[in-house]
């Protein structure tokens, strides 16, 4: 049975549009680091996919950030510009931002905390399966993770307009819900705006432990993880990507049942991860890494 | 044949019990069963004891198996003291040392001290441990062999274990369904190389890495899981230069006829399938 609420207007995530000060690079990174693809990069806009969706990340120079969401048709748009105008927010229709998304229709609107996101209708999908460019295990755009100086008013007006779900509260930070997944959006209370993290899946744990592995043998450290998120059972690992922006794999996790209640966590990092793992995000309570390695008692060889 | 049923206790030496006794309880999370003169006795599952250190040389070390009938430690007696080797009858303030009914020790070819044991005592109550640390029981050890493919043989012919997969020239042998319960690993001494507890689950051997490393105690290998048997698996640095394990997941071989012995290699690879370098002597190549 699906959990997706009734009043929800939103039905997928689709992309994630990231300005970026060297849109190549960091396209390279996400094709490197990811096993994503480019599929098209035109007037310095490079654009990625991932999964069956024609492009789920979107780098160019443009010094915005955007969220892209899918609504079922026209009319679901309209509920949304209306519902949206009834929360006072001004949402406007952008036809030629529509057609550089790979959509038909495009809604955008800023979120209280300064977050824009964009409604778009028909997206592009592909019919070929995907490829990745790294034997990765990589599955899909998972979620998106944001942070906002006005996390309340911002959760307030994706349920509120938007229909969608509260799985769990940490502190003020919402896990927002749209679908069968636990979360498709967190909103994590901060002192900027923006993307804080672009999520990805991997196919199993395996997978997500080999990419640990992989960035310690690069002498990279992660920025949290690898560990598991007491909220959606997801194991994360997070580390560094272009741009100040947290790029993070994850695996396994909870799928909701319906009529499912958020639960309250307590904002501290016990929350975050139910491994204990390193953390080094501010937004997820960062502690100081352990560091040392000192002895028991002399090995004998 | 010696017939094996299942692996039933480790003894060690320390000149150390108070911090061995601390490492057991704070950092393994294992429970004190008892403390008698010079042993602490130390449960992991429902048996009485897994483990007992002992005031003594940290070179001291046995294991016990566990065989059915007390005609089978007659037998096995007589078998090892035809094949050469001399085999020691447990008195009776050695068997209650061991909490055993009976018992016979001898050294198998590297020189490792083996007991076989029968009727080892169970506890009246079920194992909690010191801490949540998701300990199912004592499972399995590594051995040090200075003949890898003589002790395989003793093992395989004389006792009833089976290769079950080979990393390089070291074993992994069973005596059950489960994938290993001894695993020999070539080296230049004698004694216990590792010393396996299961855990409940991965995110048990995930917590653990942390636990770990936080508390300063060296982690030598992992977080990572076998190609072999695929268990997740943690390797850390015990009293007197020992290493202990953590793992979850390992693999049962229920179809003995249809199970083929497979070769990996004696390299990381061959130990980790997650990309985890062993910090271990043994398992170097």
């Amino acid at each position: 049975m699906s959990i997706a609420s009734d009043s929800s207007l939103v039905e997928q995530l689709r992309y994630v549009h990231l300005g970026s000060r060297d849109p190549e690079a960091a396209a390279r990174f996400a094709e490197e680091r990811l096993g994503m693809r480019i599929v098209a990069s035109d007037s310095g806009e490079w654009m990625l996919r991932s999964d069956l969706r024609a492009c789920t990340l979107v780098f160019s120079t443009a010094r915005t950030q955007a969220v892209g969401l899918q609504v079922h048709d026209v009319d679901a748009l309209e509920r949304a510009a209306e519902r949206l105008a009834a929360a006072g927010i001004a949402a406007r229709r952008d036809d030629t931002l529509a057609a550089r998304r790979l959509s038909k229709a495009l809604l955008a609107f800023t979120l209280p905390g300064g977050v824009d996101i964009e409604l778009v209708v028909r997206p592009l999908d592909q019919g070929w399966r995907f490829f990745p460019s790294r034997e990765i295990g990589l599955a899909g755009l998972a979620d998106v993770v944001l942070r906002s100086t006005r996390v309340v008013e911002d959760e307030a007006v994706l349920v509120g307009a938007l229909g969608m779900r509260v799985a769990d509260w940490v502190g003020d930070a919402a896990y927002l819900g749209f679908d069968d997944a636990h979360h498709r959006i967190s909103l994590h209370p901060s002192a900027a705006t923006g993307v804080l993290a672009v999520e990805f899946a991997l196919d199993d744990l395996d997978e997500l432990m080999q990419a640990w592995y992989r960035l310690l043998d690069a002498n990279e450290l992660p920025a949290h993880g690898p560990g598991r998120r007491p909220t959606s059972e997801q194991a994360f690992l997070s580390f560094d990507g272009p741009d100040g922006v947290y790029f993070g794999f994850v695996a396994e996790g909870r799928t909701p049942v319906a009529g499912e209640r958020p639960r309250q966590f307590a904002p501290q990092p016990a929350s975050h991860c139910a491994w204990g793992s390193d953390c080094r995000i501010a937004e997820y309570g960062a502690q100081a890494p352990v560091r040392g390695r000192p002895h028991l008692r002399g090995v004998e060889s | 044949m010696i017939q094996l049923r299942d692996i039933t206790y480790v003894r060690l030496g320390t000149r150390d019990l108070e911090g061995a006794t601390r490492y057991a309880t704070d950092i393994l999370g294992l429970e004190i069963a008892e403390r008698s003169g010079r042993s602490v006795y130390f449960r992991s599952d429902a048996r009485e004891h897994t483990l007992c250190y002992f005031d003594g040389d940290p070179g001291d070390h046995a294991v016990a198996f566990e065989v059915g009938t007390r005609a089978e430690i007659d037998a096995a007696a007589a078998e090892l003291e035809r094949i050469g080797h001399p085999v020691h009858a447990g008195t009776r303030a050695e068997c209650d040392l061991r909490k055993v009914h009976d018992f016979i020790a001898f050294d198998d070819p590297t020189g490792n001290r083996i007991e076989l044991v029968w009727r080892p005592q169970m506890s009246g109550h079920g194992f909690r441990g010191t801490r949540d640390a998701g300990i199912t029981g004592f499972s399995h050890i590594g051995l040090c062999t200075t003949d890898a493919a003589r002790d395989e043989a003793f093992w395989t012919r004389v006792c009833n274990a089976r290769a079950s997969d080979h990393i390089g020239d070291a074993p992994l042998l069973r005596i059950g369904k489960i994938h290993h319960t001894l695993a020999l690993f070539p080296t230049n001494r004698k004694g216990i190389q590792h010393i396996n507890h299961q855990m409940a689950g991965t995110d048990d051997i995930q917590r653990a890495y942390n636990f770990i490393r936080e508390r300063k105690v060296p982690v030598v290998f992992g977080p990572g899981k076998h190609p072999t048997s695929s268990a997740r698996f943690l390797y850390f640095e015990g009293p007197d230069g020992m290493v202990y394990e953590y793992s979850s997941g390992v693999c049962e071989i229920d179809d003995e006829a249809a199970w083929r012995s497979r070769q990996f290699e004696a390299a990381p690879r061959g130990f980790c399938k997650w990309g985890a370098k062993p910090d271990i002597k043994e398992f170097r190549s």
